[in-house]
């Protein structure tokens, strides 16, 4: 079970170089355009982020414009990132993984192209619609319910063209990042289906509807992002460093407890709720159950690249990668902890959980999804990126921003929760004292943001760069990178 | 209503029938045996064990280490 690289390499194909290029190639417009758009996205939902963030401690801030209060930009923020950024980054990946993994092109690439641009229209009309006062304050679907219709389709087309290549697969061995995509995109349209008809369909009222509510949000990171996120890391750690996962044993264990207890762990957000206790318990359980899955992929990351760490210096992909990687071991640890009774009566309602769902959404997928897209861009498109300075910049604006925004407010929402919950502190002294922490989660948002500007300019330029102006792919040989540099 | 009643809980039993339906699946055609070979299935003749597939576009002098090394890794 353990790493033994004597034996064969995998499925023997007659021609492997033309059908991995063949592969990529075929996923290539799909694939960018969902890339292009996610970035796009990411750039809308960062504007939302800074100005909801300024508003936090300078209340003033834009606050006669009553479409940028902050009960809509900060929805307008969340449904942003998670509809448009995460998840179109989040499918573009998927496809192009899939694809490999099963070693067959692209199917339905009209019908996929036609569910990016409605995709598009979706976020947008949605986000919309939230702007302009009609958002449903149902947290994670804010979306006004007659969108939940379209996306409910899109999903449906994802599903349907992922299991399509699932079946026409050229591999008989399923590989672990295959089984955490097959997750994804088989559980999350279900969840989606239902959680919007628990809660649109007004079947799931009070405290039901919040039940029903943070069991959908938190599954949304659970049999969404995460699958997704640890697909790509199990494909692409080995992948790059030339190591097969340390233990694949521990992988495939970790994809099915994952299964098997994260669904579960939902209602940890009630703790304190009016609502019956066993289900708060149900929900710590699941979370605490979270340090299985957990620490075989801990394990197996950290043992796949130890002995290799000078190798984020070569590697774009492989140092958002790892950032990635250990803080998804981060935040998972710290959120199976945070379901704890003891430690959520101090950092619920705090900036304490928003900082641990960025450590999440952000630190972890969202840095996966860059290194991802790193990987992929000269695949594609059979260009170089045009400039490693600008790789480094977006890795250490986001990066630095990242640790700024959660050590900030990881530390400040500690204070803040301890000072709540005692009676001698005036309410209003905590909100002063959490002033300069919200100045550092704004410094942070705006280094997050330059670095994401910085991101689409590589992105715009491998993808709309003219042939005759990139030197020949250097990515595919890491030698001819090594010697062959333009300076 | 009732139709909706359907939907949902339909909708938990398949949700949860996929799960197992995997699982089951995985053990009869033999994906849980043999994890070594699991593990390299990635890798091919032209992107085999022991290469790096990624590296910086034209990697300044700084930043370039010594070549990747050739060949089956044993750290």
């Amino acid at each position: 079970m353990d790493k033994d690289t004597d034996t064969p390499y995998g499925m023997p194909e007659p021609s492997t170089v033309t059908w991995r290029e063949g592969v990529d190639r075929s996923t290539a417009v799909v694939v960018m355009a969902f890339v292009a758009s996610s970035v796009a996205w990411l750039l809308v939902g960062s504007g939302f982020a800074l100005v909801a963030s300024i508003k936090l401690h300078t209340p003033g801030f834009l606050g006669d414009w009553a479409w940028l209060t902050f009960g809509r930009i900060r929805p307008a923020h969340l449904n942003t990132v998670i509809y448009g950024w995460g998840s179109m980054a989040g499918i573009g990946v998927l496809l192009w993984l899939t694809a490999r993994l099963c070693r067959v092109t692209l199917p339905f690439r009209l019908p996929l192209l036609v569910a990016c641009v409605l995709w598009n229209v979706a976020v947008a009309g949605g986000t919309w619609s939230i702007l302009a006062g009609h958002g449903t304050s149902v947290e994670w679907l804010e979306f006004p319910y007659h969108w939940s219709f379209v996306f409910a389709g899109l999903f449906a087309i994802l599903m349907f063209s992922a299991l399509t290549m699932f079946t026409r697969r050229r591999v008989s061995h399923i590989y672990v990042s295959q089984w955490y995509l097959l997750g994804s995109v088989l559980w999350f349209p279900f969840l989606y289906a239902q959680g919007n008809a628990l809660i649109h369909g007004n079947l799931a009222t009070g405290v039901v509807q919040a039940s029903a509510n943070w069991w959908f949000a938190h599954n949304v990171l659970g049999l969404w992002f995460t699958p997704i996120g640890l697909a790509a890391v199990y494909y692409l750690l080995p992948k790059i460093l030339g190591r097969p996962i340390h233990s694949y044993y521990l992988s495939i264990l970790g994809f099915w407890t994952l299964a098997l207890f994260y669904n579960w762990a939902g209602t940890h957000h009630l703790i304190g709720g009016p609502i019956p206790a066993w289900l708060v318990t149900v929900g710590t359980v699941g979370s605490v159950m979270m340090f299985i899955p957990v620490t075989t992929v801990a394990i197996n990351h950290h043992m796949t690249t130890k002995g290799h760490f000078d190798k984020l210096r070569i590697s774009p992909t492989l140092r958002f990668i790892v950032f990635g990687a250990m803080s998804y071991t981060v935040v998972s640890f710290q959120g199976s902890l945070q379901a704890l009774r003891t430690v959520n009566e101090v950092s619920h309602f705090t900036h304490y959980t928003v900082a641990h769902a960025h450590l999440g959404v952000y630190s972890f997928f969202s840095m996966v999804m860059f290194g991802s897209i790193y990987y992929i861009g000269p695949r594609l498109t059979g260009r170089e990126w045009p400039s490693a300075a600008l790789i480094k910049g977006h890795f250490w604006l986001t990066a630095v921003g990242m640790a700024m925004y959660w050590v900030g407010l990881t530390w400040g929402g500690w204070f803040q929760g301890l000072a709540m919950n005692n009676p001698d502190i005036p309410f209003m002294d905590t909100v002063l004292m959490m002033i300069p922490y919200l100045w550092s989660r704004t410094l942070a948002g705006v280094l997050m943001t330059i670095g994401h500007v910085v991101f689409a300019v590589s992105l715009w330029r491998i993808f709309w760069l003219r042939a005759s102006d990139v030197k020949g792919p250097t990515l595919f040989d890491p030698s001819a990178a090594v010697t062959g540099g333009e300076g | 209503m009732a139709l909706i009643y359907i939907f949902i809980f339909g909708s938990v039993v398949v949700f949860g029938l996929t799960a197992v339906a995997g699982l089951v699946w995985a053990v009869r055609t033999g994906q849980l045996r043999d994890f070594s070979a699991g593990a390299t299935s990635i890798f091919d003749d032209d992107e085999p064990v022991g290469v790096m597939t990624d590296a910086f576009p034209a990697v300044d002098e700084a930043a370039a280490p010594t070549p990747p090394e050739e060949g089956p890794d044993s750290g």
